[in-house]
């Protein structure tokens, strides 16, 4: 085998990094082998976690379209989220592989944005369809592969709240539904029922450090929601025959808290 | 109708989760402080100190293999790094060289390390207690830190070969963080401060043989 030469007939010596280095350099080309695995792995996790909540806003919004709870929900919004609802299993499916074994835990916060926002979604659907609670198992049930944590779930409750009273005071001042009856069963009920029991979960302060850092805003933002549905009751009540027809309860107080 | 029992549920796991995080933070808290290591007599204190926390590391594996990872890794990793930091410096002042492997590297590998501490590294499937790639690099950037401040101190004792020695090293090291492609994290923020270490060093070299003082025939002659 004849030898490389440059073009003014030299010998070119091969500039082999791999065999002329330290020790040190294959260390550290190894190393960042490893180092590149793992964010590669992290984006494309975090991409994963976006679509995943944008999808979910999506069937959210249209959700938020039906009037009625405890039956089905009409075929043409049914049909819209089933195609998303596919999208996102995709979505899920596609990084199930990233997040096996110790794996689940090392990119929890990565995933866990779409997940909770998924958790809203599918608890939103199942209260207006069966006007009960899903439970953390159901979620869990429905995410083969994906690790969903208790936190998980309560935030995905906490943002559930938020769109539960949205729906209420868009039904109260349709007039299809009475404050007083509000007051006696259904969504306000429910949301009250709600509230009491995530108030009076303790979550130690030293924890709340750790895991459960939203708690403290996203309990905020859920007693908010409850009290809005009670005052658009009480005001309906009281002034119900004074309002013009088609005016709804003002709900620009600060109400959507985005954490990611 | 919302089911109550979501919610004791939920308590439970709660309290679960706040009583294995306090049984962690018991083991290692107050005791992974870098060990004084400046003079070469201490290098067998030091090597009795490093011993007794790794049986702290052991004590601490027991408990944590018993949990996810990743959960709780953020309670020991700051104590465990140090720990990494100081059997590194250790070994480099010529200590613990019984348990320096056959590796050509000045200082020891990852895998060196986790023998020593009887501990796996950078474990990629099981989840199980281990020594990452990351809390590695994190102890050596500390150990490089470090070896910059005794570079200045040896010439204050006396010791004008010593920094030249260190110089070579964290050099070394200096090439070898640079092939990493790091990201917006702590491991960028930290390897960013070692070009200041090596030019710490780099100037007390200078000056030194800018006046004759460097010994002959040392390292960087």
């Amino acid at each position: 085998m004849g030898t490389k030469r440059s073009w003014e007939g030299q010998a070119v010596v091969k500039m082999d990094s791999t065999e002329s280095a330290s020790p040190t350099i294959s260390i550290f080309e190894n190393f960042r082998d490893e180092l590149d695995e793992h964010h590669d792995r992290r984006e494309r996790i975090i991409k994963a976690s976006r679509d995943i909540t944008a999808l979910s806003k999506k069937i959210i919004f249209a959700l938020q379209r039906v009037r009625t709870t405890g039956q089905p929900i009409p075929p043409n919004i049914t049909q819209e989220n089933d195609a998303r609802l596919e999208q996102i299993h995709k979505h899920f499916a596609s990084i199930v592989t990233d997040l096996v074994g110790i794996k689940s835990c090392r990119y929890q916060r990565q995933i866990s944005g779409g997940v909770q926002e998924f958790i809203e979604a599918i608890s939103f659907d199942h209260y207006l369809r069966t006007e009960t609670l899903i439970t953390h198992a159901e979620v869990v049930a429905r995410l083969p592969g994906i690790l969903v944590t208790e936190e998980d779930y309560l935030m995905g409750i906490f943002d559930l709240t938020g769109e539960m009273m949205r729906f209420a005071v868009t039904a109260l001042s349709s007039g299809k539904v009475t404050p007083t009856d509000a007051a006696k069963a259904g969504v306000l009920v429910d949301l009250r029922a709600i509230r009491a029991r995530c108030e009076a979960l303790s979550v130690p302060g030293r924890h709340r450090a750790f895991m459960y850092k939203d708690l403290a805003k996203k309990k905020e933002v859920m007693q908010n929601s409850v009290e809005k549905v009670e005052r658009a009751a009480y005001g309906i009540l009281v002034r119900g025959s004074e309002r013009p027809s088609g005016w709804t309860p003002d709900l620009s107080a600060p109400v959507e808290v985005d954490t990611h | 109708m919302i089911d109550q029992r979501i919610f004791e549920d939920l308590q439970t796991k709660i309290d679960e989760e706040t009583t294995v995080r306090d049984a962690g933070l018991r083991r290692l808290f107050s005791q992974g402080h870098t060990l004084p290591l400046l003079i070469s007599p201490v290098l067998d204190d030091a090597a009795v100190e490093i011993l007794a926390q790794k049986q702290e590391v052991l004590r601490l594996k027991a408990v944590a293999d018993q949990h996810p990872f990743y959960k709780y890794n953020a309670l020991w990793t700051r104590e465990l790094q140090n720990l990494v930091t100081s059997i590194e410096l250790c070994a480099w002042l010529g200590g613990l060289q019984e348990h320096k492997g056959l590796s050509s590297a000045s200082f020891l590998t990852i895998e060196e390390v986790g023998k020593f501490l009887e501990i796996p590294v950078n474990l990629k499937e099981e989840d199980a207690f281990h020594l990452t790639i990351e809390e590695y690099l994190l102890a050596l950037i500390s150990v490089v830190e470090e070896l910059s401040r005794l570079a200045v101190n040896s010439v204050t004792l006396g010791d004008y070969d010593r920094p030249l020695q260190i110089g070579n090293f964290i050099k070394d090291l200096f090439a070898g963080f640079q092939l990493l492609n790091l990201k917006n994290d702590i491991l960028r923020k930290r390897s960013d401060g070692i070009k200041y270490s090596v030019k710490k060093v780099e100037d007390v070299v200078y000056d030194l043989s800018l006046r004759g003082l460097v010994p002959k025939g040392s390292a960087a002659a």
